[in-house]
Formats: C-alpha cells, sequence, structure tokens
C-alpha cells in the first residue's frame, strides 16, 4: 500500500514537531507548512529534516501561510494529502489582547481558508480534517471538570476566534460531509514548549538560577491551576481522533491539576532547590535555602481576563479511542528541567570560556 | 447652555435596519453619519427623505487605520453596527468574506473605540441565528450558542468579543440579539419579503404562481422599526449589556402566506408553489426569543403584532406595484 500524506499547519510548532515525528514513524508521508520568516525558525523540526535531494525522503516543507488563502489552496492542491492537521496558530493568550485581529485572522479564518480549499479542490470525500481546538474555550469555567458538553465561556480574543474555529470545523463536518473534528486540548508541555508560556518560562529560569547565569523568576498569578499533560503523548491521540469510523470532536486532558506554584516548586525540587514562599498577592516571594529571593510576582504577566482553573475529563477519549496519557506530571516536569539544564550548561560553558552569552527574555 | 447634538454613527445605513435607526434618531435631532463601502451605490439605495439629512463616509470593513480616521474626524457619541452579509440564502456562500465583515470588522471597531474615545457607546446587531443548534426554547440571553453557519459563528464571534471588551477595558459595549425583524424594505431575498411582493404581483396579474421553500419552517418576527428602536434604548441605558429582541410569538411560513393572501382576497392554497430546492441546508428548526430582559430593564415591548407587520408589508408592495403596472 502506498504511504499515506499528511499535511500540517504550524509544523515548527511544540505540536507540530511531536506530530510529524510521530506520523513519520507510522510511515506516513509527511508535509509542514510553515511561514517564511528572516532568519531560520525550524530548530524543533531540523532533527527530523532531510536534504530533499537525498533518496527516500518523506518529510518535506511548504512556505505558506494562515492569512493567505491562495497559498493554502497551492499547497494542498500540490500535496492532495489524506490528513490534514491544523495547528497553527497565534497561540499566545495575552499576546491576543494586543493583536487581535491578526489572531482573529490566523485562528479564526484560517482554518475556515482550509476548509474551503478543500471543498474548492473536491477533496472532502478524500480529506480528514483536525482541527487543534483548546480548553481556553472553556474561559470561565461553567462546571468541574470540563467535558465535550460542557458549555464554552471564552474570555481572550485568542479563545473568541478558536471558537469560531471550532463551530466552523462542526458546520463544515455538517454541511459538506468532510471528516473533520476539533480536539479540545488542554494545556501540554515539553521540552520545545515556547519559551514565553508559563511552563518552559519556569524550566528556564530555575535552572539558569541554580547555574548562577540569571538571578530571578518572574511571574504572574500563582494561583492559575492547569491541568498539564505531555505534547507527545497528545499528538497520538489527535492522529487517533482522524482514524475513527465516523468524526467526534473530544476534550483531551490528564485529569490532574496543579497551580503554577506547584510546577515551580516541582521543577525547583529536579534541581534541589526547596523554595520557601512568603507573603501574599503582588507580594508573594519564594526564596531559596540560603534566604535569596529567587520568584517574584509582576503583574504585567497577569492575563488581563484571567481563567482561574482548567481541568478536563477525557473519559469519552478514553472510552472511544482507548487513549490515556502515558507520561505522568512529575515526569513531564522532570524532562523539561533536564533538558533545560542541558542547554543552560552550554551556556555556562561558553560563558566560562570567555564567550558572550544572551539569554532572550520576553 | 447650547449642548451640541449626539452624533452617530451607522453602518449599513441603506438597509433595512439603518434607514430606519437614522429615521429614529433624526427625529431626536441626532446628527447622523453613515458608514458604507460604496458611497454612491448608498446614495442611490436611501429613501429620498434621508438622502440630505445623512453624512457618508466610505470604509471597507478591513481597514484598522480608516476606521480610526473615521472616529477621529467625526467624534461619535454612538456607533451602531448593522453591517453584515444578511442572513437567509447565500449563508454559505463566500465564507471568508461573511467572517470578515460580520465578523472580524467588529474587533476593528472595538479597537477604534478602545484606542480614540472609550466614552463611545457601542451596539451591534447580533442575530439569533448564533443559536443555530437549538437545545432549549424560547432562547434567552443565557441560552447556549450552537450555530450552524458561517453566517451564525461570525456572529457569535463578534457577540464574544463584544462581551471581552466590556469586561475586559470596560466599553459601554452591547449586543442585541435580534430575531428575525421584517418591513415593507426587507430585502426581495427574503421570504416574509417575497411573500408579499408575490402577493401583490399575482393580485396585479403579473404573475401566476409563487415558489417557496418549506412552507412549515416556524420562526419568530417581529417588526424592524420597533427592533432598532430597543437598540436605541439599549445605548441610552445607564449599563451596557445584551438583549434578546423578539416577540416571543411563533407563526409558519404558511401563517405568513395566509394573511397576506387573505389580505388581498385571495386563497394562498390556489398560488403556492413548494419547490424543495430552495430549502436552505441545516435548517434550524424553530427559533423563538424570550425578551424579558428587554422588556424589565428598557421597558421594551413590541409595538406592531404579526398579522399588523404583514399587511403593513402588503400594503406597501401593493402601493408600490400598483403605481408601476395600473397607470
Amino acid at each position: 500500500m502506498k504511504n499515506k500524506k499528511a499535511l500540517i499547519t504550524g509544523i515548527t510548532g511544540q505540536d507540530g514537531a511531536y506530530l510529524a515525528e510521530f506520523l513519520l514513524g507510522k510511515g506516513y508521508e509527511v508535509h509542514g507548512i510553515k511561514r517564511r520568516a528572516s532568519s531560520f525558525n525550524t530548530t524543533r523540526i531540523d532533527h527530523l529534516y532531510r536534504d530533499p535531494h537525498e533518496e527516500k525522503v518523506r518529510f518535506f516543507l511548504h512556505h505558506g501561510d494562515m492569512t493567505d488563502s491562495s497559498s493554502i489552496i497551492h499547497i494542498i492542491q500540490k500535496v492532495q494529502p489524506d490528513e490534514i492537521y491544523n495547528l497553527a496558530a497565534q497561540s499566545h493568550v495575552a499576546v491576543s489582547f494586543e493583536e487581535p485581529e491578526y489572531t482573529a485572522n490566523s485562528d479564526a479564518l484560517g482554518p475556515l481558508r482550509v476548509l474551503e480549499a478543500i471543498r474548492i479542490l473536491g477533496l472532502e470525500k478524500k480529506v480528514r480534517f483536525y482541527q487543534a481546538s483548546t480548553s481556553e474555550l472553556f474561559g470561565e469555567v461553567q462546571e468541574v471538570p470540563q467535558r465535550e458538553s460542557t458549555p464554552f465561556y471564552p474570555r481572550s480574543p485568542y479563545a473568541v476566534a478558536k471558537l469560531y474555529a471550532y463551530w466552523i470545523t462542526i458546520n463544515y463536518r455538517e454541511a459538506y460531509g468532510i471528516y473533520a473534528c476539533n480536539g479540545i486540548l488542554f494545556n501540554h508541555e515539553s521540552p520545545v514548549r515556547g519559551e514565553n508560556f508559563v511552563t518552559r518560562k519556569i524550566t528556564r529560569a530555575l535552572v539558569r538560577i541554580k547555574l548562577g547565569l540569571q538571578d530571578n523568576l518572574y511571574l504572574g498569578n500563582l494561583d492559575a491551576k492547569r491541568d498539564w499533560g505531555h505534547a507527545k503523548d497528545y499528538v497520538e491521540m489527535q492522529w487517533l481522533m482522524l482514524q475513527q469510523a465516523k468524526p467526534e470532536d473530544f476534550v483531551i486532558a490528564t485529569g490532574v491539576q496543579h497551580s503554577v506554584r506547584d510546577f515551580v516548586n516541582i521543577a525547583a525540587r529536579e534541581l534541589d532547590i526547596v523554595i520557601t514562599w512568603n507573603g501574599s498577592g503582588l507580594d508573594e516571594r519564594g526564596y531559596d535555602k540560603s534566604g535569596k529571593c529567587i520568584v517574584l510576582v509582576d503583574p504585567r504577566y497577569f492575563r488581563p481576563t484571567e481563567v482561574e482553573t482548567l481541568l478536563g475529563d477525557a473519559s469519552n477519549a478514553k472510552e472511544k479511542l482507548g487513549w490515556t496519557p502515558k507520561i505522568s506530571f512529575d515526569e513531564l516536569v522532570k524532562e523539561m528541567v533536564s533538558v533545560d539544564f542541558k542547554e543552560a550548561q552550554r551556556d555556562e560553558l561558553m560563558k566560562n570560556n570567555g564567550y558572550q552569552v544572551n539569554t532572550p527574555y520576553e | 447652555m447650547n449642548e451640541k447634538n449626539p452624533c452617530a454613527l451607522i453602518t449599513g445605513i441603506s438597509g433595512q435596519d439603518g434607514t430606519y435607526l437614522a429615521e429614529l434618531l433624526l427625529r431626536k435631532n441626532y446628527k447622523i453619519i453613515g458608514i458604507t463601502r460604496n458611497i454612491e451605490t448608498t446614495k442611490e439605495k436611501l429613501p429620498f427623505e434621508l438622502k440630505n439629512r445623512i453624512d457618508l463616509v466610505s470604509w471597507d470593513f478591513t481597514n484598522q487605520q480608516k476606521i480610526i480616521d473615521i472616529l477621529l474626524d467625526n467624534h461619535p457619541d454612538e456607533i451602531y453596527n448593522f453591517a453584515a452579509y444578511s442572513s437567509g440564502v447565500g449563508m454559505y456562500d463566500n465564507p471568508i468574506d461573511i467572517s470578515k465583515i460580520n465578523g472580524l470588522s467588529v474587533t476593528l471597531i472595538l479597537e477604534a473605540i478602545r484606542l480614540i474615545d472609550p466614552d463611545i457607546r457601542f451596539c451591534q446587531a447580533s442575530s439569533s441565528e448564533m443559536y443555530g443548534y437549538i437545545e432549549d426554547s424560547p432562547q434567552s440571553e443565557l441560552t447556549r450558542f450552537k450555530p450552524r453557519s458561517p453566517y451564525g459563528a461570525a456572529k457569535l464571534y463578534a457577540h464574544a468579543m463584544i462581551e471581552i471588551y466590556r469586561q475586559q477595558y470596560g466599553l459601554f459595549a452591547c449586543s442585541a440579539i435580534l430575531f428575525n425583524h421584517e418591513s415593507p424594505r426587507r430585502g426581495l431575498e427574503f421570504v416574509t419579503r417575497k411573500i408579499t411582493h408575490g402577493a401583490a404581483m399575482i393580485k396585479l396579474g403579473q404573475e401566476k404562481k409563487l415558489h417557496l421553500g418549506n412552507l412549515e419552517a416556524c420562526r419568530d418576527w417581529g417588526y424592524a422599526g420597533d427592533y432598532v428602536y430597543a437598540m436605541s434604548l439599549m445605548v441610552s441605558h445607564s449599563e451596557a449589556g445584551d438583549y434578546v429582541v423578539a416577540t416571543e410569538k411563533i407563526h409558519s411560513v404558511r401563517d405568513f402566506c395566509k394573511i397576506a393572501f387573505n389580505h388581498l382576497g385571495l386563497n394562498y392554497l390556489d398560488y403556492i408553489h413548494v419547490d424543495k430546492s430552495i430549502c436552505r441546508p441545516s435548517e434550524p428548526y424553530q427559533l423563538v426569543g424570550n425578551s424579558n430582559k428587554a422588556e424589565r430593564t428598557l421597558g421594551w415591548v413590541p409595538k406592531i403584532n404579526f398579522k399588523e407587520l404583514v399587511c403593513m408589508m402588503v400594503d406597501s408592495d401593493m402601493q408600490t406595484l400598483s403605481k408601476k403596472y395600473l397607470k
């Protein structure tokens, strides 16, 4: 049998990289869409990439943009994929308040452009479509835990754009019979999570504090609670959703919740740092054993309209897809810390040998 | 004290709702600025009495800078947003344009208000199409939205963004969840006007049959003039909010036909031809609004009932078409 072909938007992101690796392992020919940028933006997939001049290459990249219909139509026409995974998005909640128009154009209209391309090219019966929906749809949660039937209450331009995408996906399934489904994924992290997401920000900062490359870690709401899983687990489920007899929307979550403060404590523990917390609200601080203040609160990182708590119930996915997460929260944190630690050690080595080391912040 | 007359900016000025609201606000001595994509075609469409009393400015509904400039130039006190690809037939055509105009343009207006003058009051013409897959009846502000068309999804996007801007930035922004609202100015592509126009044409001997889709489809139909009045009440209220605007009564297309043809002394059964091909896909089955909140908070109730509405539309079509055909 011929290899199946998958097209992944957002190939350069965390999920895109894990999914590409997973699908290549399943024998797929994998095509990814990436934006053209003046600097390379492929570090997460460089280990998968082969020079296209080599033989038996199964991984290809195409330049395209979710805000540009014609680029999307051309790529889908050329690739003729069996499965499309729409992972591309402006995925940062706080940024969506600063760039609401762009967020809507890429996160709401982007998936519509893909669905329209499927329809225009007459691929409704051939292509299966996965939309990366999000637990942010639940926002101000209407019940605990959140499942497929829980009402949505979006609290950010990001969530509102994703809400549109959720409905347009269902709409194209019903109106045109396209195999299209939403994966309502709760937070999922990994060592290649974007550096400006809170989990990665924490692990990166703590290892650098440990090695003396950095003094403090500034955070927003320490009490925010999230259901954190591992991206590697979650991409498997994205694939499973497209292998069913009938398309359906699924909540994907671990069913376990931790606060941002918990995350800091557990990550610190991996580095043999014991944090003592003092004060409350804006004045809350975390001190190490020697009494040095290492964690502080900066209101700059508060979300304009805070989503306090998210906790998912993935029973439906467990029952119908036979899926349960394999990687525990502690293992996730441990892996993130250990990868970031190696990176920081490299920086330390360079610094000690007289090379300049810059730590990018946001 | 010589207080300046209030200024209202209305998008979709040449449409049914835009013209009714403009007339209402002109009676209250507002200065009206109409926003439109094409000034020349809008001038042609505007009723004669409005033409010289409204200033028109153009905006393509996708350019952020231009709407900022319009607010800077005109300093409006209120903005009413009616500009949209309308519902009904065509809700599935041009989904990207529909979503830009019906959805994203609202974010551009809200951003402009936030930047230029956060005291500007905003009212959005939202739609009962946002309910889509209906789970319980009647629908209120608290009923879940499950849109089933690009039109409904885009309107829901705008509705949800209004709440974000209200909560986050304290803007005075309202979403008026309007159930179907009709009038003699309704476009001919809508079933109500199609019926009254068709009945009048038959009465005048210009047509023999009227082709319709599903006669049993039911709607909560009100009068557009009443609905824009509700929106003006929302904007002058002390607090911004979302309100369902509806009659709370449900009628079928068949009821509508019966009254319209009866009004002309005809029996609808002799003229209606049911055509399956013009039934729209994924039809929502029963929409009826609960406008308690508007009544309680704004003191709003519809003044024109269903029968009056149908007869008003038939009379208007008869008047216009008689002039044309009975010379």
